[in-house]
């Protein structure tokens, strides 16, 4: 009885194992020519599940050659499996008034099992000062 | 004495399973967690993404700064329709002009279109008034058009579908070279039309 209790939870370790963890190999120039400018943020959690699935590693930004902010987050999953969220950006001017935004649409996005992934944004107008990005976790 | 506690909890347990499958109507967010997602169709949220990146990119190539007299001035060519599906293209390019424009970078000139058709006749008419008025062209020719394509594949294996939407944009100079283009596809795969992500 304990030999088949023990066998159909190997069984089905086993299959959630092999059904759910993928995860990626890379590789990258080791000396790296580009400098990220890497900027201090400030990260309010108040979904630690998902914080500890797909973590931010860091931010950086740049200017475009238009001279609008482009902002970009990496984020990692410290997980073996895929994990599904949706990311927003919200843009602010230099009196911290939210700058509207006809493209702010949610961007779903998948990240495979420990891998490392950037999103980014570029902000609206010239105007635009700050940023916040939004993460939630896809049902 | 069992059957009256029974009947009563099953009479209040059963509507209560009932109301837990059916949703109310209620207002939802362009891109929010609830959206739908069908595989057979675009979908309001793929044109909000398909747009979005779009702009990222053209703002990001620096293409519309290169005008001698900034904002540049666009119009909007064909954008061909390549799926099984009728579609206002409009989903699509109002979302690309209203952001370039708050942009700073173009504005839209609504007085040309393909065959001579104005999206907005009467400022064509007033345009042409003022000019006969002052016995000059005023008109700027437009500094680039924007074309483009939507295209879907469709693949099966067994009940699955996935259905692949490719929009391609080009962004053409006067001198007829395409100085942007860009690719966005969004592939969506299932049995069934499904809520969340």
């Amino acid at each position: 009885m304990k030999t088949l209790k023990l066998l159909s939870f190997v069984l089905a370790a086993g299959a959630l194992a092999l059904n759910g963890c993928s995860t990626v190999n890379s590789v990258e120039n080791a000396q790296r020519e580009g400098q990220r400018n890497m900027i201090s943020d400030q990260r309010v959690i108040t979904d630690a599940g998902l914080n500890r699935k797909v973590a931010i590693v860091g931010v950086n930004s740049a200017m475009t050659p238009g001279g609008l902010l482009k902002v970009q987050v990496e984020v990692e999953n410290h997980t073996h499996s895929p994990q599904r969220f949706l990311y927003h950006f919200e843009w602010f001017d230099a009196n911290g008034m939210q700058v509207n935004n006809i493209v702010s649409a949610s961007v779903p996005e998948q990240i495979e099992g420990k891998e490392s992934k950037f999103i980014y944004s570029i902000a609206p107008n010239p105007s635009c000062r700050d940023f916040r990005v939004k993460f939630i976790e896809a049902d | 004495m069992k059957n009256k506690i029974l009947i009563p909890l099953l009479a209040a347990v059963i509507p209560a399973l009932f109301t837990g499958c059916a949703t109310d109507a209620h207002y939802v967010q362009t891109g929010d967690k609830e959206q739908i997602i069908s595989v057979g169709q675009i979908n309001i949220q793929d044109y909000a993404n398909a747009a979005n990146d779009a702009v990222k990119e053209l703002l990001q190539s620096g293409a519309l700064d290169k005008v001698a007299n900034p904002p540049a001035i666009l119009a909007v060519s064909r954008i061909v329709n390549n799926t099984g599906q009728q579609i206002d293209l409009n989903l699509i390019t109002k979302k690309i002009r209203v952001a370039l424009r708050d942009s700073g970078k173009a504005l839209t000139d609504t007085t040309v279109g393909l065959g001579g058709t104005a999206e907005d006749p009467l400022a064509k008419g007033a345009k042409q008034e003022g000019e006969f008025m002052n016995d000059q062209k005023t008109t700027r020719l437009p500094d680039f058009t924007l074309s483009g394509r939507i295209i879907q594949t469709i693949d099966r294996a067994g009940n699955t579908r996935r259905s692949t939407y490719s929009f391609q944009l080009s962004l053409t100079d006067k001198q007829g070279l395409a100085v942007w283009e860009g690719e966005k596809e969004i592939g969506k795969q299932g049995t069934r039309s499904t809520v969340g992500f």
